[in-house]
C-alpha cells in the first residue's frame, strides 16, 4: 500500500523530471509565459489528484503531456487570443553564440511560433521530449507516415524561413 | 536495394537522430548523403538551442507545494444532479454556452476560475514576499496597502478579457478567497456571478475592476471595502 509520503515522493520525482520540458512545451504551444506556467501547474495538480491511476512509470511522460494538451485545448485554444511575449522570457543563453548565430536562433524562434500546430506539435514532441515517431504517432493519434511527413515539412518550413531572411537580410521585419 | 537520395533526405529530415542500420549504410554510400546528414545534424543543434527556454525559477517549488496542500474534495452528488438536469433539458443550452467563449466578463470569470482557481488556492502559502506582490501589481500600475498585501497568500499574472491582470488568493476569517484584478476591464458594479459552487462579486475600481470570488458559503461582500480601499489603481508609481 502506498503511503502518503511515498505518494508525495513519487509526485516530486515527476515534477523534477518533467516540469522543465512541460513548461517549454507549453510555452511554445501557447506563446505566453503566464499561460504556460498556469498550464503546467494545472497539469501537475491534475496529476497529483490522479496519481494513483498511473501504474506504469515509463508512461508518465506521455501521461503528463496528454493532461497538458487536454488542459490547453479545454481552456485556452478557443478562448484566449494568441499573443506572444517570448522576448520577455528568460532564455537559456549560450555564451559562445556569435551575433549571427543569435540572429539565426531568434529567427528560428519566430519561425517556430509561426508554424501551424500540425507541424509544430510533432516537432516539439520530438525535440523537447525526445519522442520517437511511433510515440508521437500514439500521442497525436495520427499515422506514423503522417508524423514523418509533418516533421519533415516542419523542418523544411523553418529552413525556408531562415534562408528567406538570410537572403533578404530583413531580420527586423520579424520583430 | 539501396535507398535513393530523395528518400534519404526525407527520412533524416523527419528524424535527424535516426540511427537505423539502413540510414547509416546509406549515409556512408556517397558524399552527398554524408553532407546532407551532417547538415541535418547541424540544423538540429540550432533547433535545440532555439527551443531551449528556461522555466521560472519558482516553478518547481510551486508544483511541489501542490502535494503539501489538502486537495479540495468536490461534492459529486449535486454535480451529478446538475448533470442529470442538464441532460433532461437538452443539449441546446450547453451548445449555446460553449459557443459564447469569453463573450462577457461573467463567462471569463467562470472559465478562469474553473481553469486554475482551485490550483491557486491550493498553492496559497503563509509567506509570500512583498517584493513579488509589488512587482506584479506595479507592472499593472497598481499597488496594495498593508491591509490587503498582508493578506495575500498567492499572486500571479493572469489573462483577462482586456490583457494582463493579477490573480490573488487572500486569507480571510472565512478561509481563502480569490481576487482577480482586471486593469482594463469595466464591469457592472455589484453584480454577482454564480458558477459551479462558487460566486463572484464584480466591483469597479478607479481604474479597471476586480472580481472577488469565494465559495457560496463565504461572504464575498466582506472583502469589498478592503479591495476598494487598499487596491490603488492607475499610475500609482508616478
Amino acid at each position: 500500500m502506498t503511503t502518503e509520503t511515498e505518494r508525495t515522493h513519487r509526485f516530486n520525482e515527476l515534477a523534477e523530471a518533467y516540469s522543465t520540458d512541460l513548461y517549454r512545451y507549453a510555452m511554445w504551444i501557447c506563446g505566453n509565459d503566464a499561460l504556460a506556467k498556469d498550464l503546467v501547474q494545472e497539469t501537475f495538480l491534475r496529476a497529483w489528484r490522479a496519481l494513483d491511476s498511473l501504474n506504469d512509470v515509463a508512461a508518465a511522460k506521455s501521461w503528463l503531456i496528454t493532461i497538458l494538451r487536454r488542459e490547453y485545448a479545454r481552456t485556452f485554444e478557443r478562448k484566449v487570443p494568441r499573443f506572444t511575449d517570448m522576448d520577455k522570457v528568460v532564455i537559456v543563453e549560450v555564451d559562445e553564440l556569435e551575433p549571427d548565430e543569435r540572429t539565426e536562433r531568434d529567427l528560428l524562434r519566430k519561425g517556430i511560433l509561426k508554424l501551424e500546430p500540425k507541424y509544430r506539435d510533432p516537432l516539439l514532441l520530438q525535440v523537447v521530449f525526445g519522442h520517437s515517431c511511433a510515440e508521437i504517432s500514439e500521442q497525436l493519434e495520427i499515422t506514423n507516415s503522417a508524423v514523418m511527413t509533418q516533421l519533415f515539412r516542419a523542418r523544411e518550413k523553418l529552413r525556408a524561413q531562415l534562408q528567406k531572411d538570410g537572403v533578404t537580410g530583413n531580420v527586423h521585419e520579424l520583430f | 536495394m539501396s535507398m535513393n537520395f530523395s528518400e534519404f533526405k526525407k527520412l533524416i529530415g523527419a528524424d535527424p537522430g535516426n540511427r537505423d542500420a539502413e540510414i547509416l549504410l546509406a549515409r556512408q554510400s556517397a558524399p552527398e548523403f554524408e553532407s546532407a546528414a551532417a547538415e541535418a545534424e547541424a540544423f538540429e543543434e540550432k533547433l535545440q538551442v532555439a527551443l531551449n527556454i528556461q522555466p521560472p525559477a519558482d516553478l518547481l517549488d510551486q508544483i511541489k507545494s501542490i502535494s503539501q496542500q489538502p486537495v479540495r474534495q468536490r461534492n459529486w452528488i449535486p454535480l451529478a444532479l446538475a448533470a442529470s438536469l442538464l441532460i433532461l433539458f437538452g443539449a441546446a443550452g450547453l451548445v449555446w454556452k460553449q459557443s459564447q467563449q469569453w463573450d462577457s466578463v461573467e463567462s471569463y470569470i467562470a472559465d478562469h476560475y474553473s481553469h486554475d482557481g482551485s490550483t491557486a488556492v491550493a498553492m496559497a502559502k503563509e509567506n509570500i514576499s512583498d517584493q513579488d506582490i509589488t512587482k506584479i501589481l506595479s507592472s499593472l500600475d497598481a499597488t496594495a496597502d498593508s491591509e490587503l498585501s498582508g493578506r495575500i497568500r498567492f499572486i500571479k499574472f493572469c489573462p483577462t478579457p482586456d490583457g494582463r491582470g493579477a490573480h490573488m488568493v487572500v486569507s480571510t476569517d472565512q478561509g481563502p478567497m480569490t481576487i482577480i484584478y482586471m486593469p482594463k476591464t469595466r464591469v457592472t458594479d455589484g453584480e454577482i456571478v454564480d458558477f459551479d459552487q462558487m460566486h463572484a462579486l464584480l466591483v469597479n475600481l478607479e481604474h479597471g475592476s476586480a472580481a472577488i470570488i469565494g465559495e457560496r458559503s463565504q461572504s464575498v461582500e466582506s472583502l469589498v471595502s478592503t479591495v476598494r480601499g487598499s487596491l490603488k489603481t492607475g499610475f500609482v508609481g508616478a
